[in-house]
């Protein structure tokens, strides 16, 4: 499976951002960023499947969050940023 | 005991408040410090809240930030706004926790200036205040010894008009008036926990309605680890070391019945005891009672009684098994605006857990005090 990381600000971020997608069906898990991807250290991100990216994008822009980056999980769990 | 000092705290609590509390001893970490149940147990509770907050207050999740108290809450504001020397407006009803540190600060502190319960002379004493170059207004919406609603909402516009920042000391107003940060366009509002939101002491939220407020303490946040500094967003930036999750978990619960019974209804309560205790009082021999307008005051009431020190009248009250408070109410100013500074007042204050044979109970032992004293 393929999945999108969308990395948070902080951990409230993450938290209201699963809550946004969550309400629009979107099935969001909160989780910490792994080191690689975490930037600054001790970062959250919400995880959320491939096929859902768009009608997240749009749903959080329409909420004013914005995602600070977000990365695309491969299979072999190798991450590549995604320009935004 | 009658209790009738919520104005300092809230002693009646709803039942799951304590319950809340119980359960986070033993089922709670911290948020954002790992992965493990007990940290996203932490994590949701604290969310909740936050959430709740922004739902009941008009702000952001992210921008309502957990303090000690509403004294830590107003510290953050004042200082992220006020440099030192600066030029502060304030209310002539503020508390210590708001002139304390202005005085810290050395700034040069304007006083708006008003007769009680007039809130129109209130907002033109701050028209004439508020001038290019003030660095913040401040001013308690509710005063903390007479009940006095300070008509903030105008206040607000003013400030908003001359570009001024404006800081509002919600203590005595959280959980019985209207109050949203997006509505007043305030810069910060802050609260207890532990008087109308009915959480346990030691609980306190700060909404912000900007990012680059000054930490008064730095330190761990699990988040942005390997910086040196505070990061840079909120909450976070605000909230360094581990946060007090037992009284997070148990003010969740307190503003879940503040939800529950509605503003409008907890208000309603406490003015129906407030005139009730205000006329009763009133036909005391002796007792002079501060009471105002309907709208202008909420469940505070200050009176005094002639030939009787206040501090001997509280005492005489708590021998009787009536809780009040008397003296100046960290409100010196306040005393000072209304001309009772020489004597303080004694004060009852009510909550949505007092009921009219309390305010008769209190009324009769004060008749019997007055009667004593000849």
């Amino acid at each position: 499976m393929v999945y999108y990381l969308i990395v948070c600000r902080s951990l409230t971020y993450a938290q209201r951002t699963a809550a946004v997608l969550e309400r629009v069906g979107i099935a969001a898990r909160l989780m910490r960023s792994p080191r690689i991807i975490a930037g600054e250290g001790c970062g959250y991100s919400v995880k959320i499947a491939e096929r859902n990216l768009a009608l997240a994008l749009t749903t959080l822009a329409r909420q004013g969050l914005s995602p600070k980056r977000v990365f695309l999980q491969n299979g072999d769990g190798s991450y590549r940023e995604v320009g935004l | 005991m009658i209790y009738l000092d919520s104005a300092a705290t809230t002693l009646q609590k709803p039942p799951q408040v304590a319950r809340a509390c119980a359960w986070a001893v033993s089922s709670l970490s911290t948020p954002g410090r790992g992965s493990h149940p007990a940290a996203a147990r932490a994590a949701r509770t604290a969310y909740r809240c936050r959430a709740l907050v922004g739902e009941l207050f008009g702000c952001p999740a992210e921008r309502v930030i957990f303090t000690f108290n509403a004294t830590h809450g107003l510290n953050i504001a004042i200082k992220s706004l006020v440099p030192p020397g600066g030029r502060a407006v304030i209310s002539g009803y503020e508390h210590n926790a708001v002139t304390r540190p202005l005085h810290g600060l050395g700034a040069r502190i304007a006083v708006a200036e008003a007769p009680l319960f007039d809130r129109s002379a209130m907002l033109r004493s701050f028209e004439r205040l508020v001038v290019p170059g003030t660095d913040a207004v401040i001013c308690t919406h509710v005063s903390n010894v007479f009940g006095f609603a300070l008509p903030v909402e105008e206040i607000a516009a003013l400030c908003r008009w001359r570009g001024v920042p404006f800081i509002v000391d919600a203590s005595q107003s959280a959980g019985v008036l209207p109050l949203s940060l997006e509505e007043l366009g305030a810069t910060f509002i802050a609260m207890p926990g532990h008087k109308g939101l009915y959480g346990p002491q030691g609980t306190g939220l700060l909404l912000c309605g900007r990012e680059d407020a000054v930490p008064l303490l730095e330190g761990g946040t699990g988040s942005a680890s390997a910086q040196p500094m505070m990061p840079d967003f909120l909450p976070d930036r605000l909230e360094a070391g581990t946060h007090n999750m037992t009284g997070v978990a148990g003010l969740l619960e307190g503003l879940r019945f503040v939800q529950r019974t509605g503003l409008r209804r907890i208000r309603e309560h406490e003015a129906k005891l407030t005139a009730a205790a205000a006329a009763r009082l009133r036909r005391v021999p002796g007792a002079q009672v501060f009471s105002g307008p309907l709208g202008s005051q909420t469940g505070v009431l200050s009176f005094r009684l002639a030939g009787l020190e206040c501090e001997a009248v509280g005492e005489a009250l708590a021998q009787r098994g009536i809780a009040v408070r008397a003296g100046l109410h960290c409100a010196p100013l306040a005393h000072r605006t209304a001309g009772t500074f020489e004597t303080g007042t004694v004060r009852v204050s009510f909550s949505a857990f007092n009921h009219l044979r309390e305010v008769e109970a209190l009324t009769a032992a004060v008749a019997g005090l007055a009667s004593r004293r000849g």
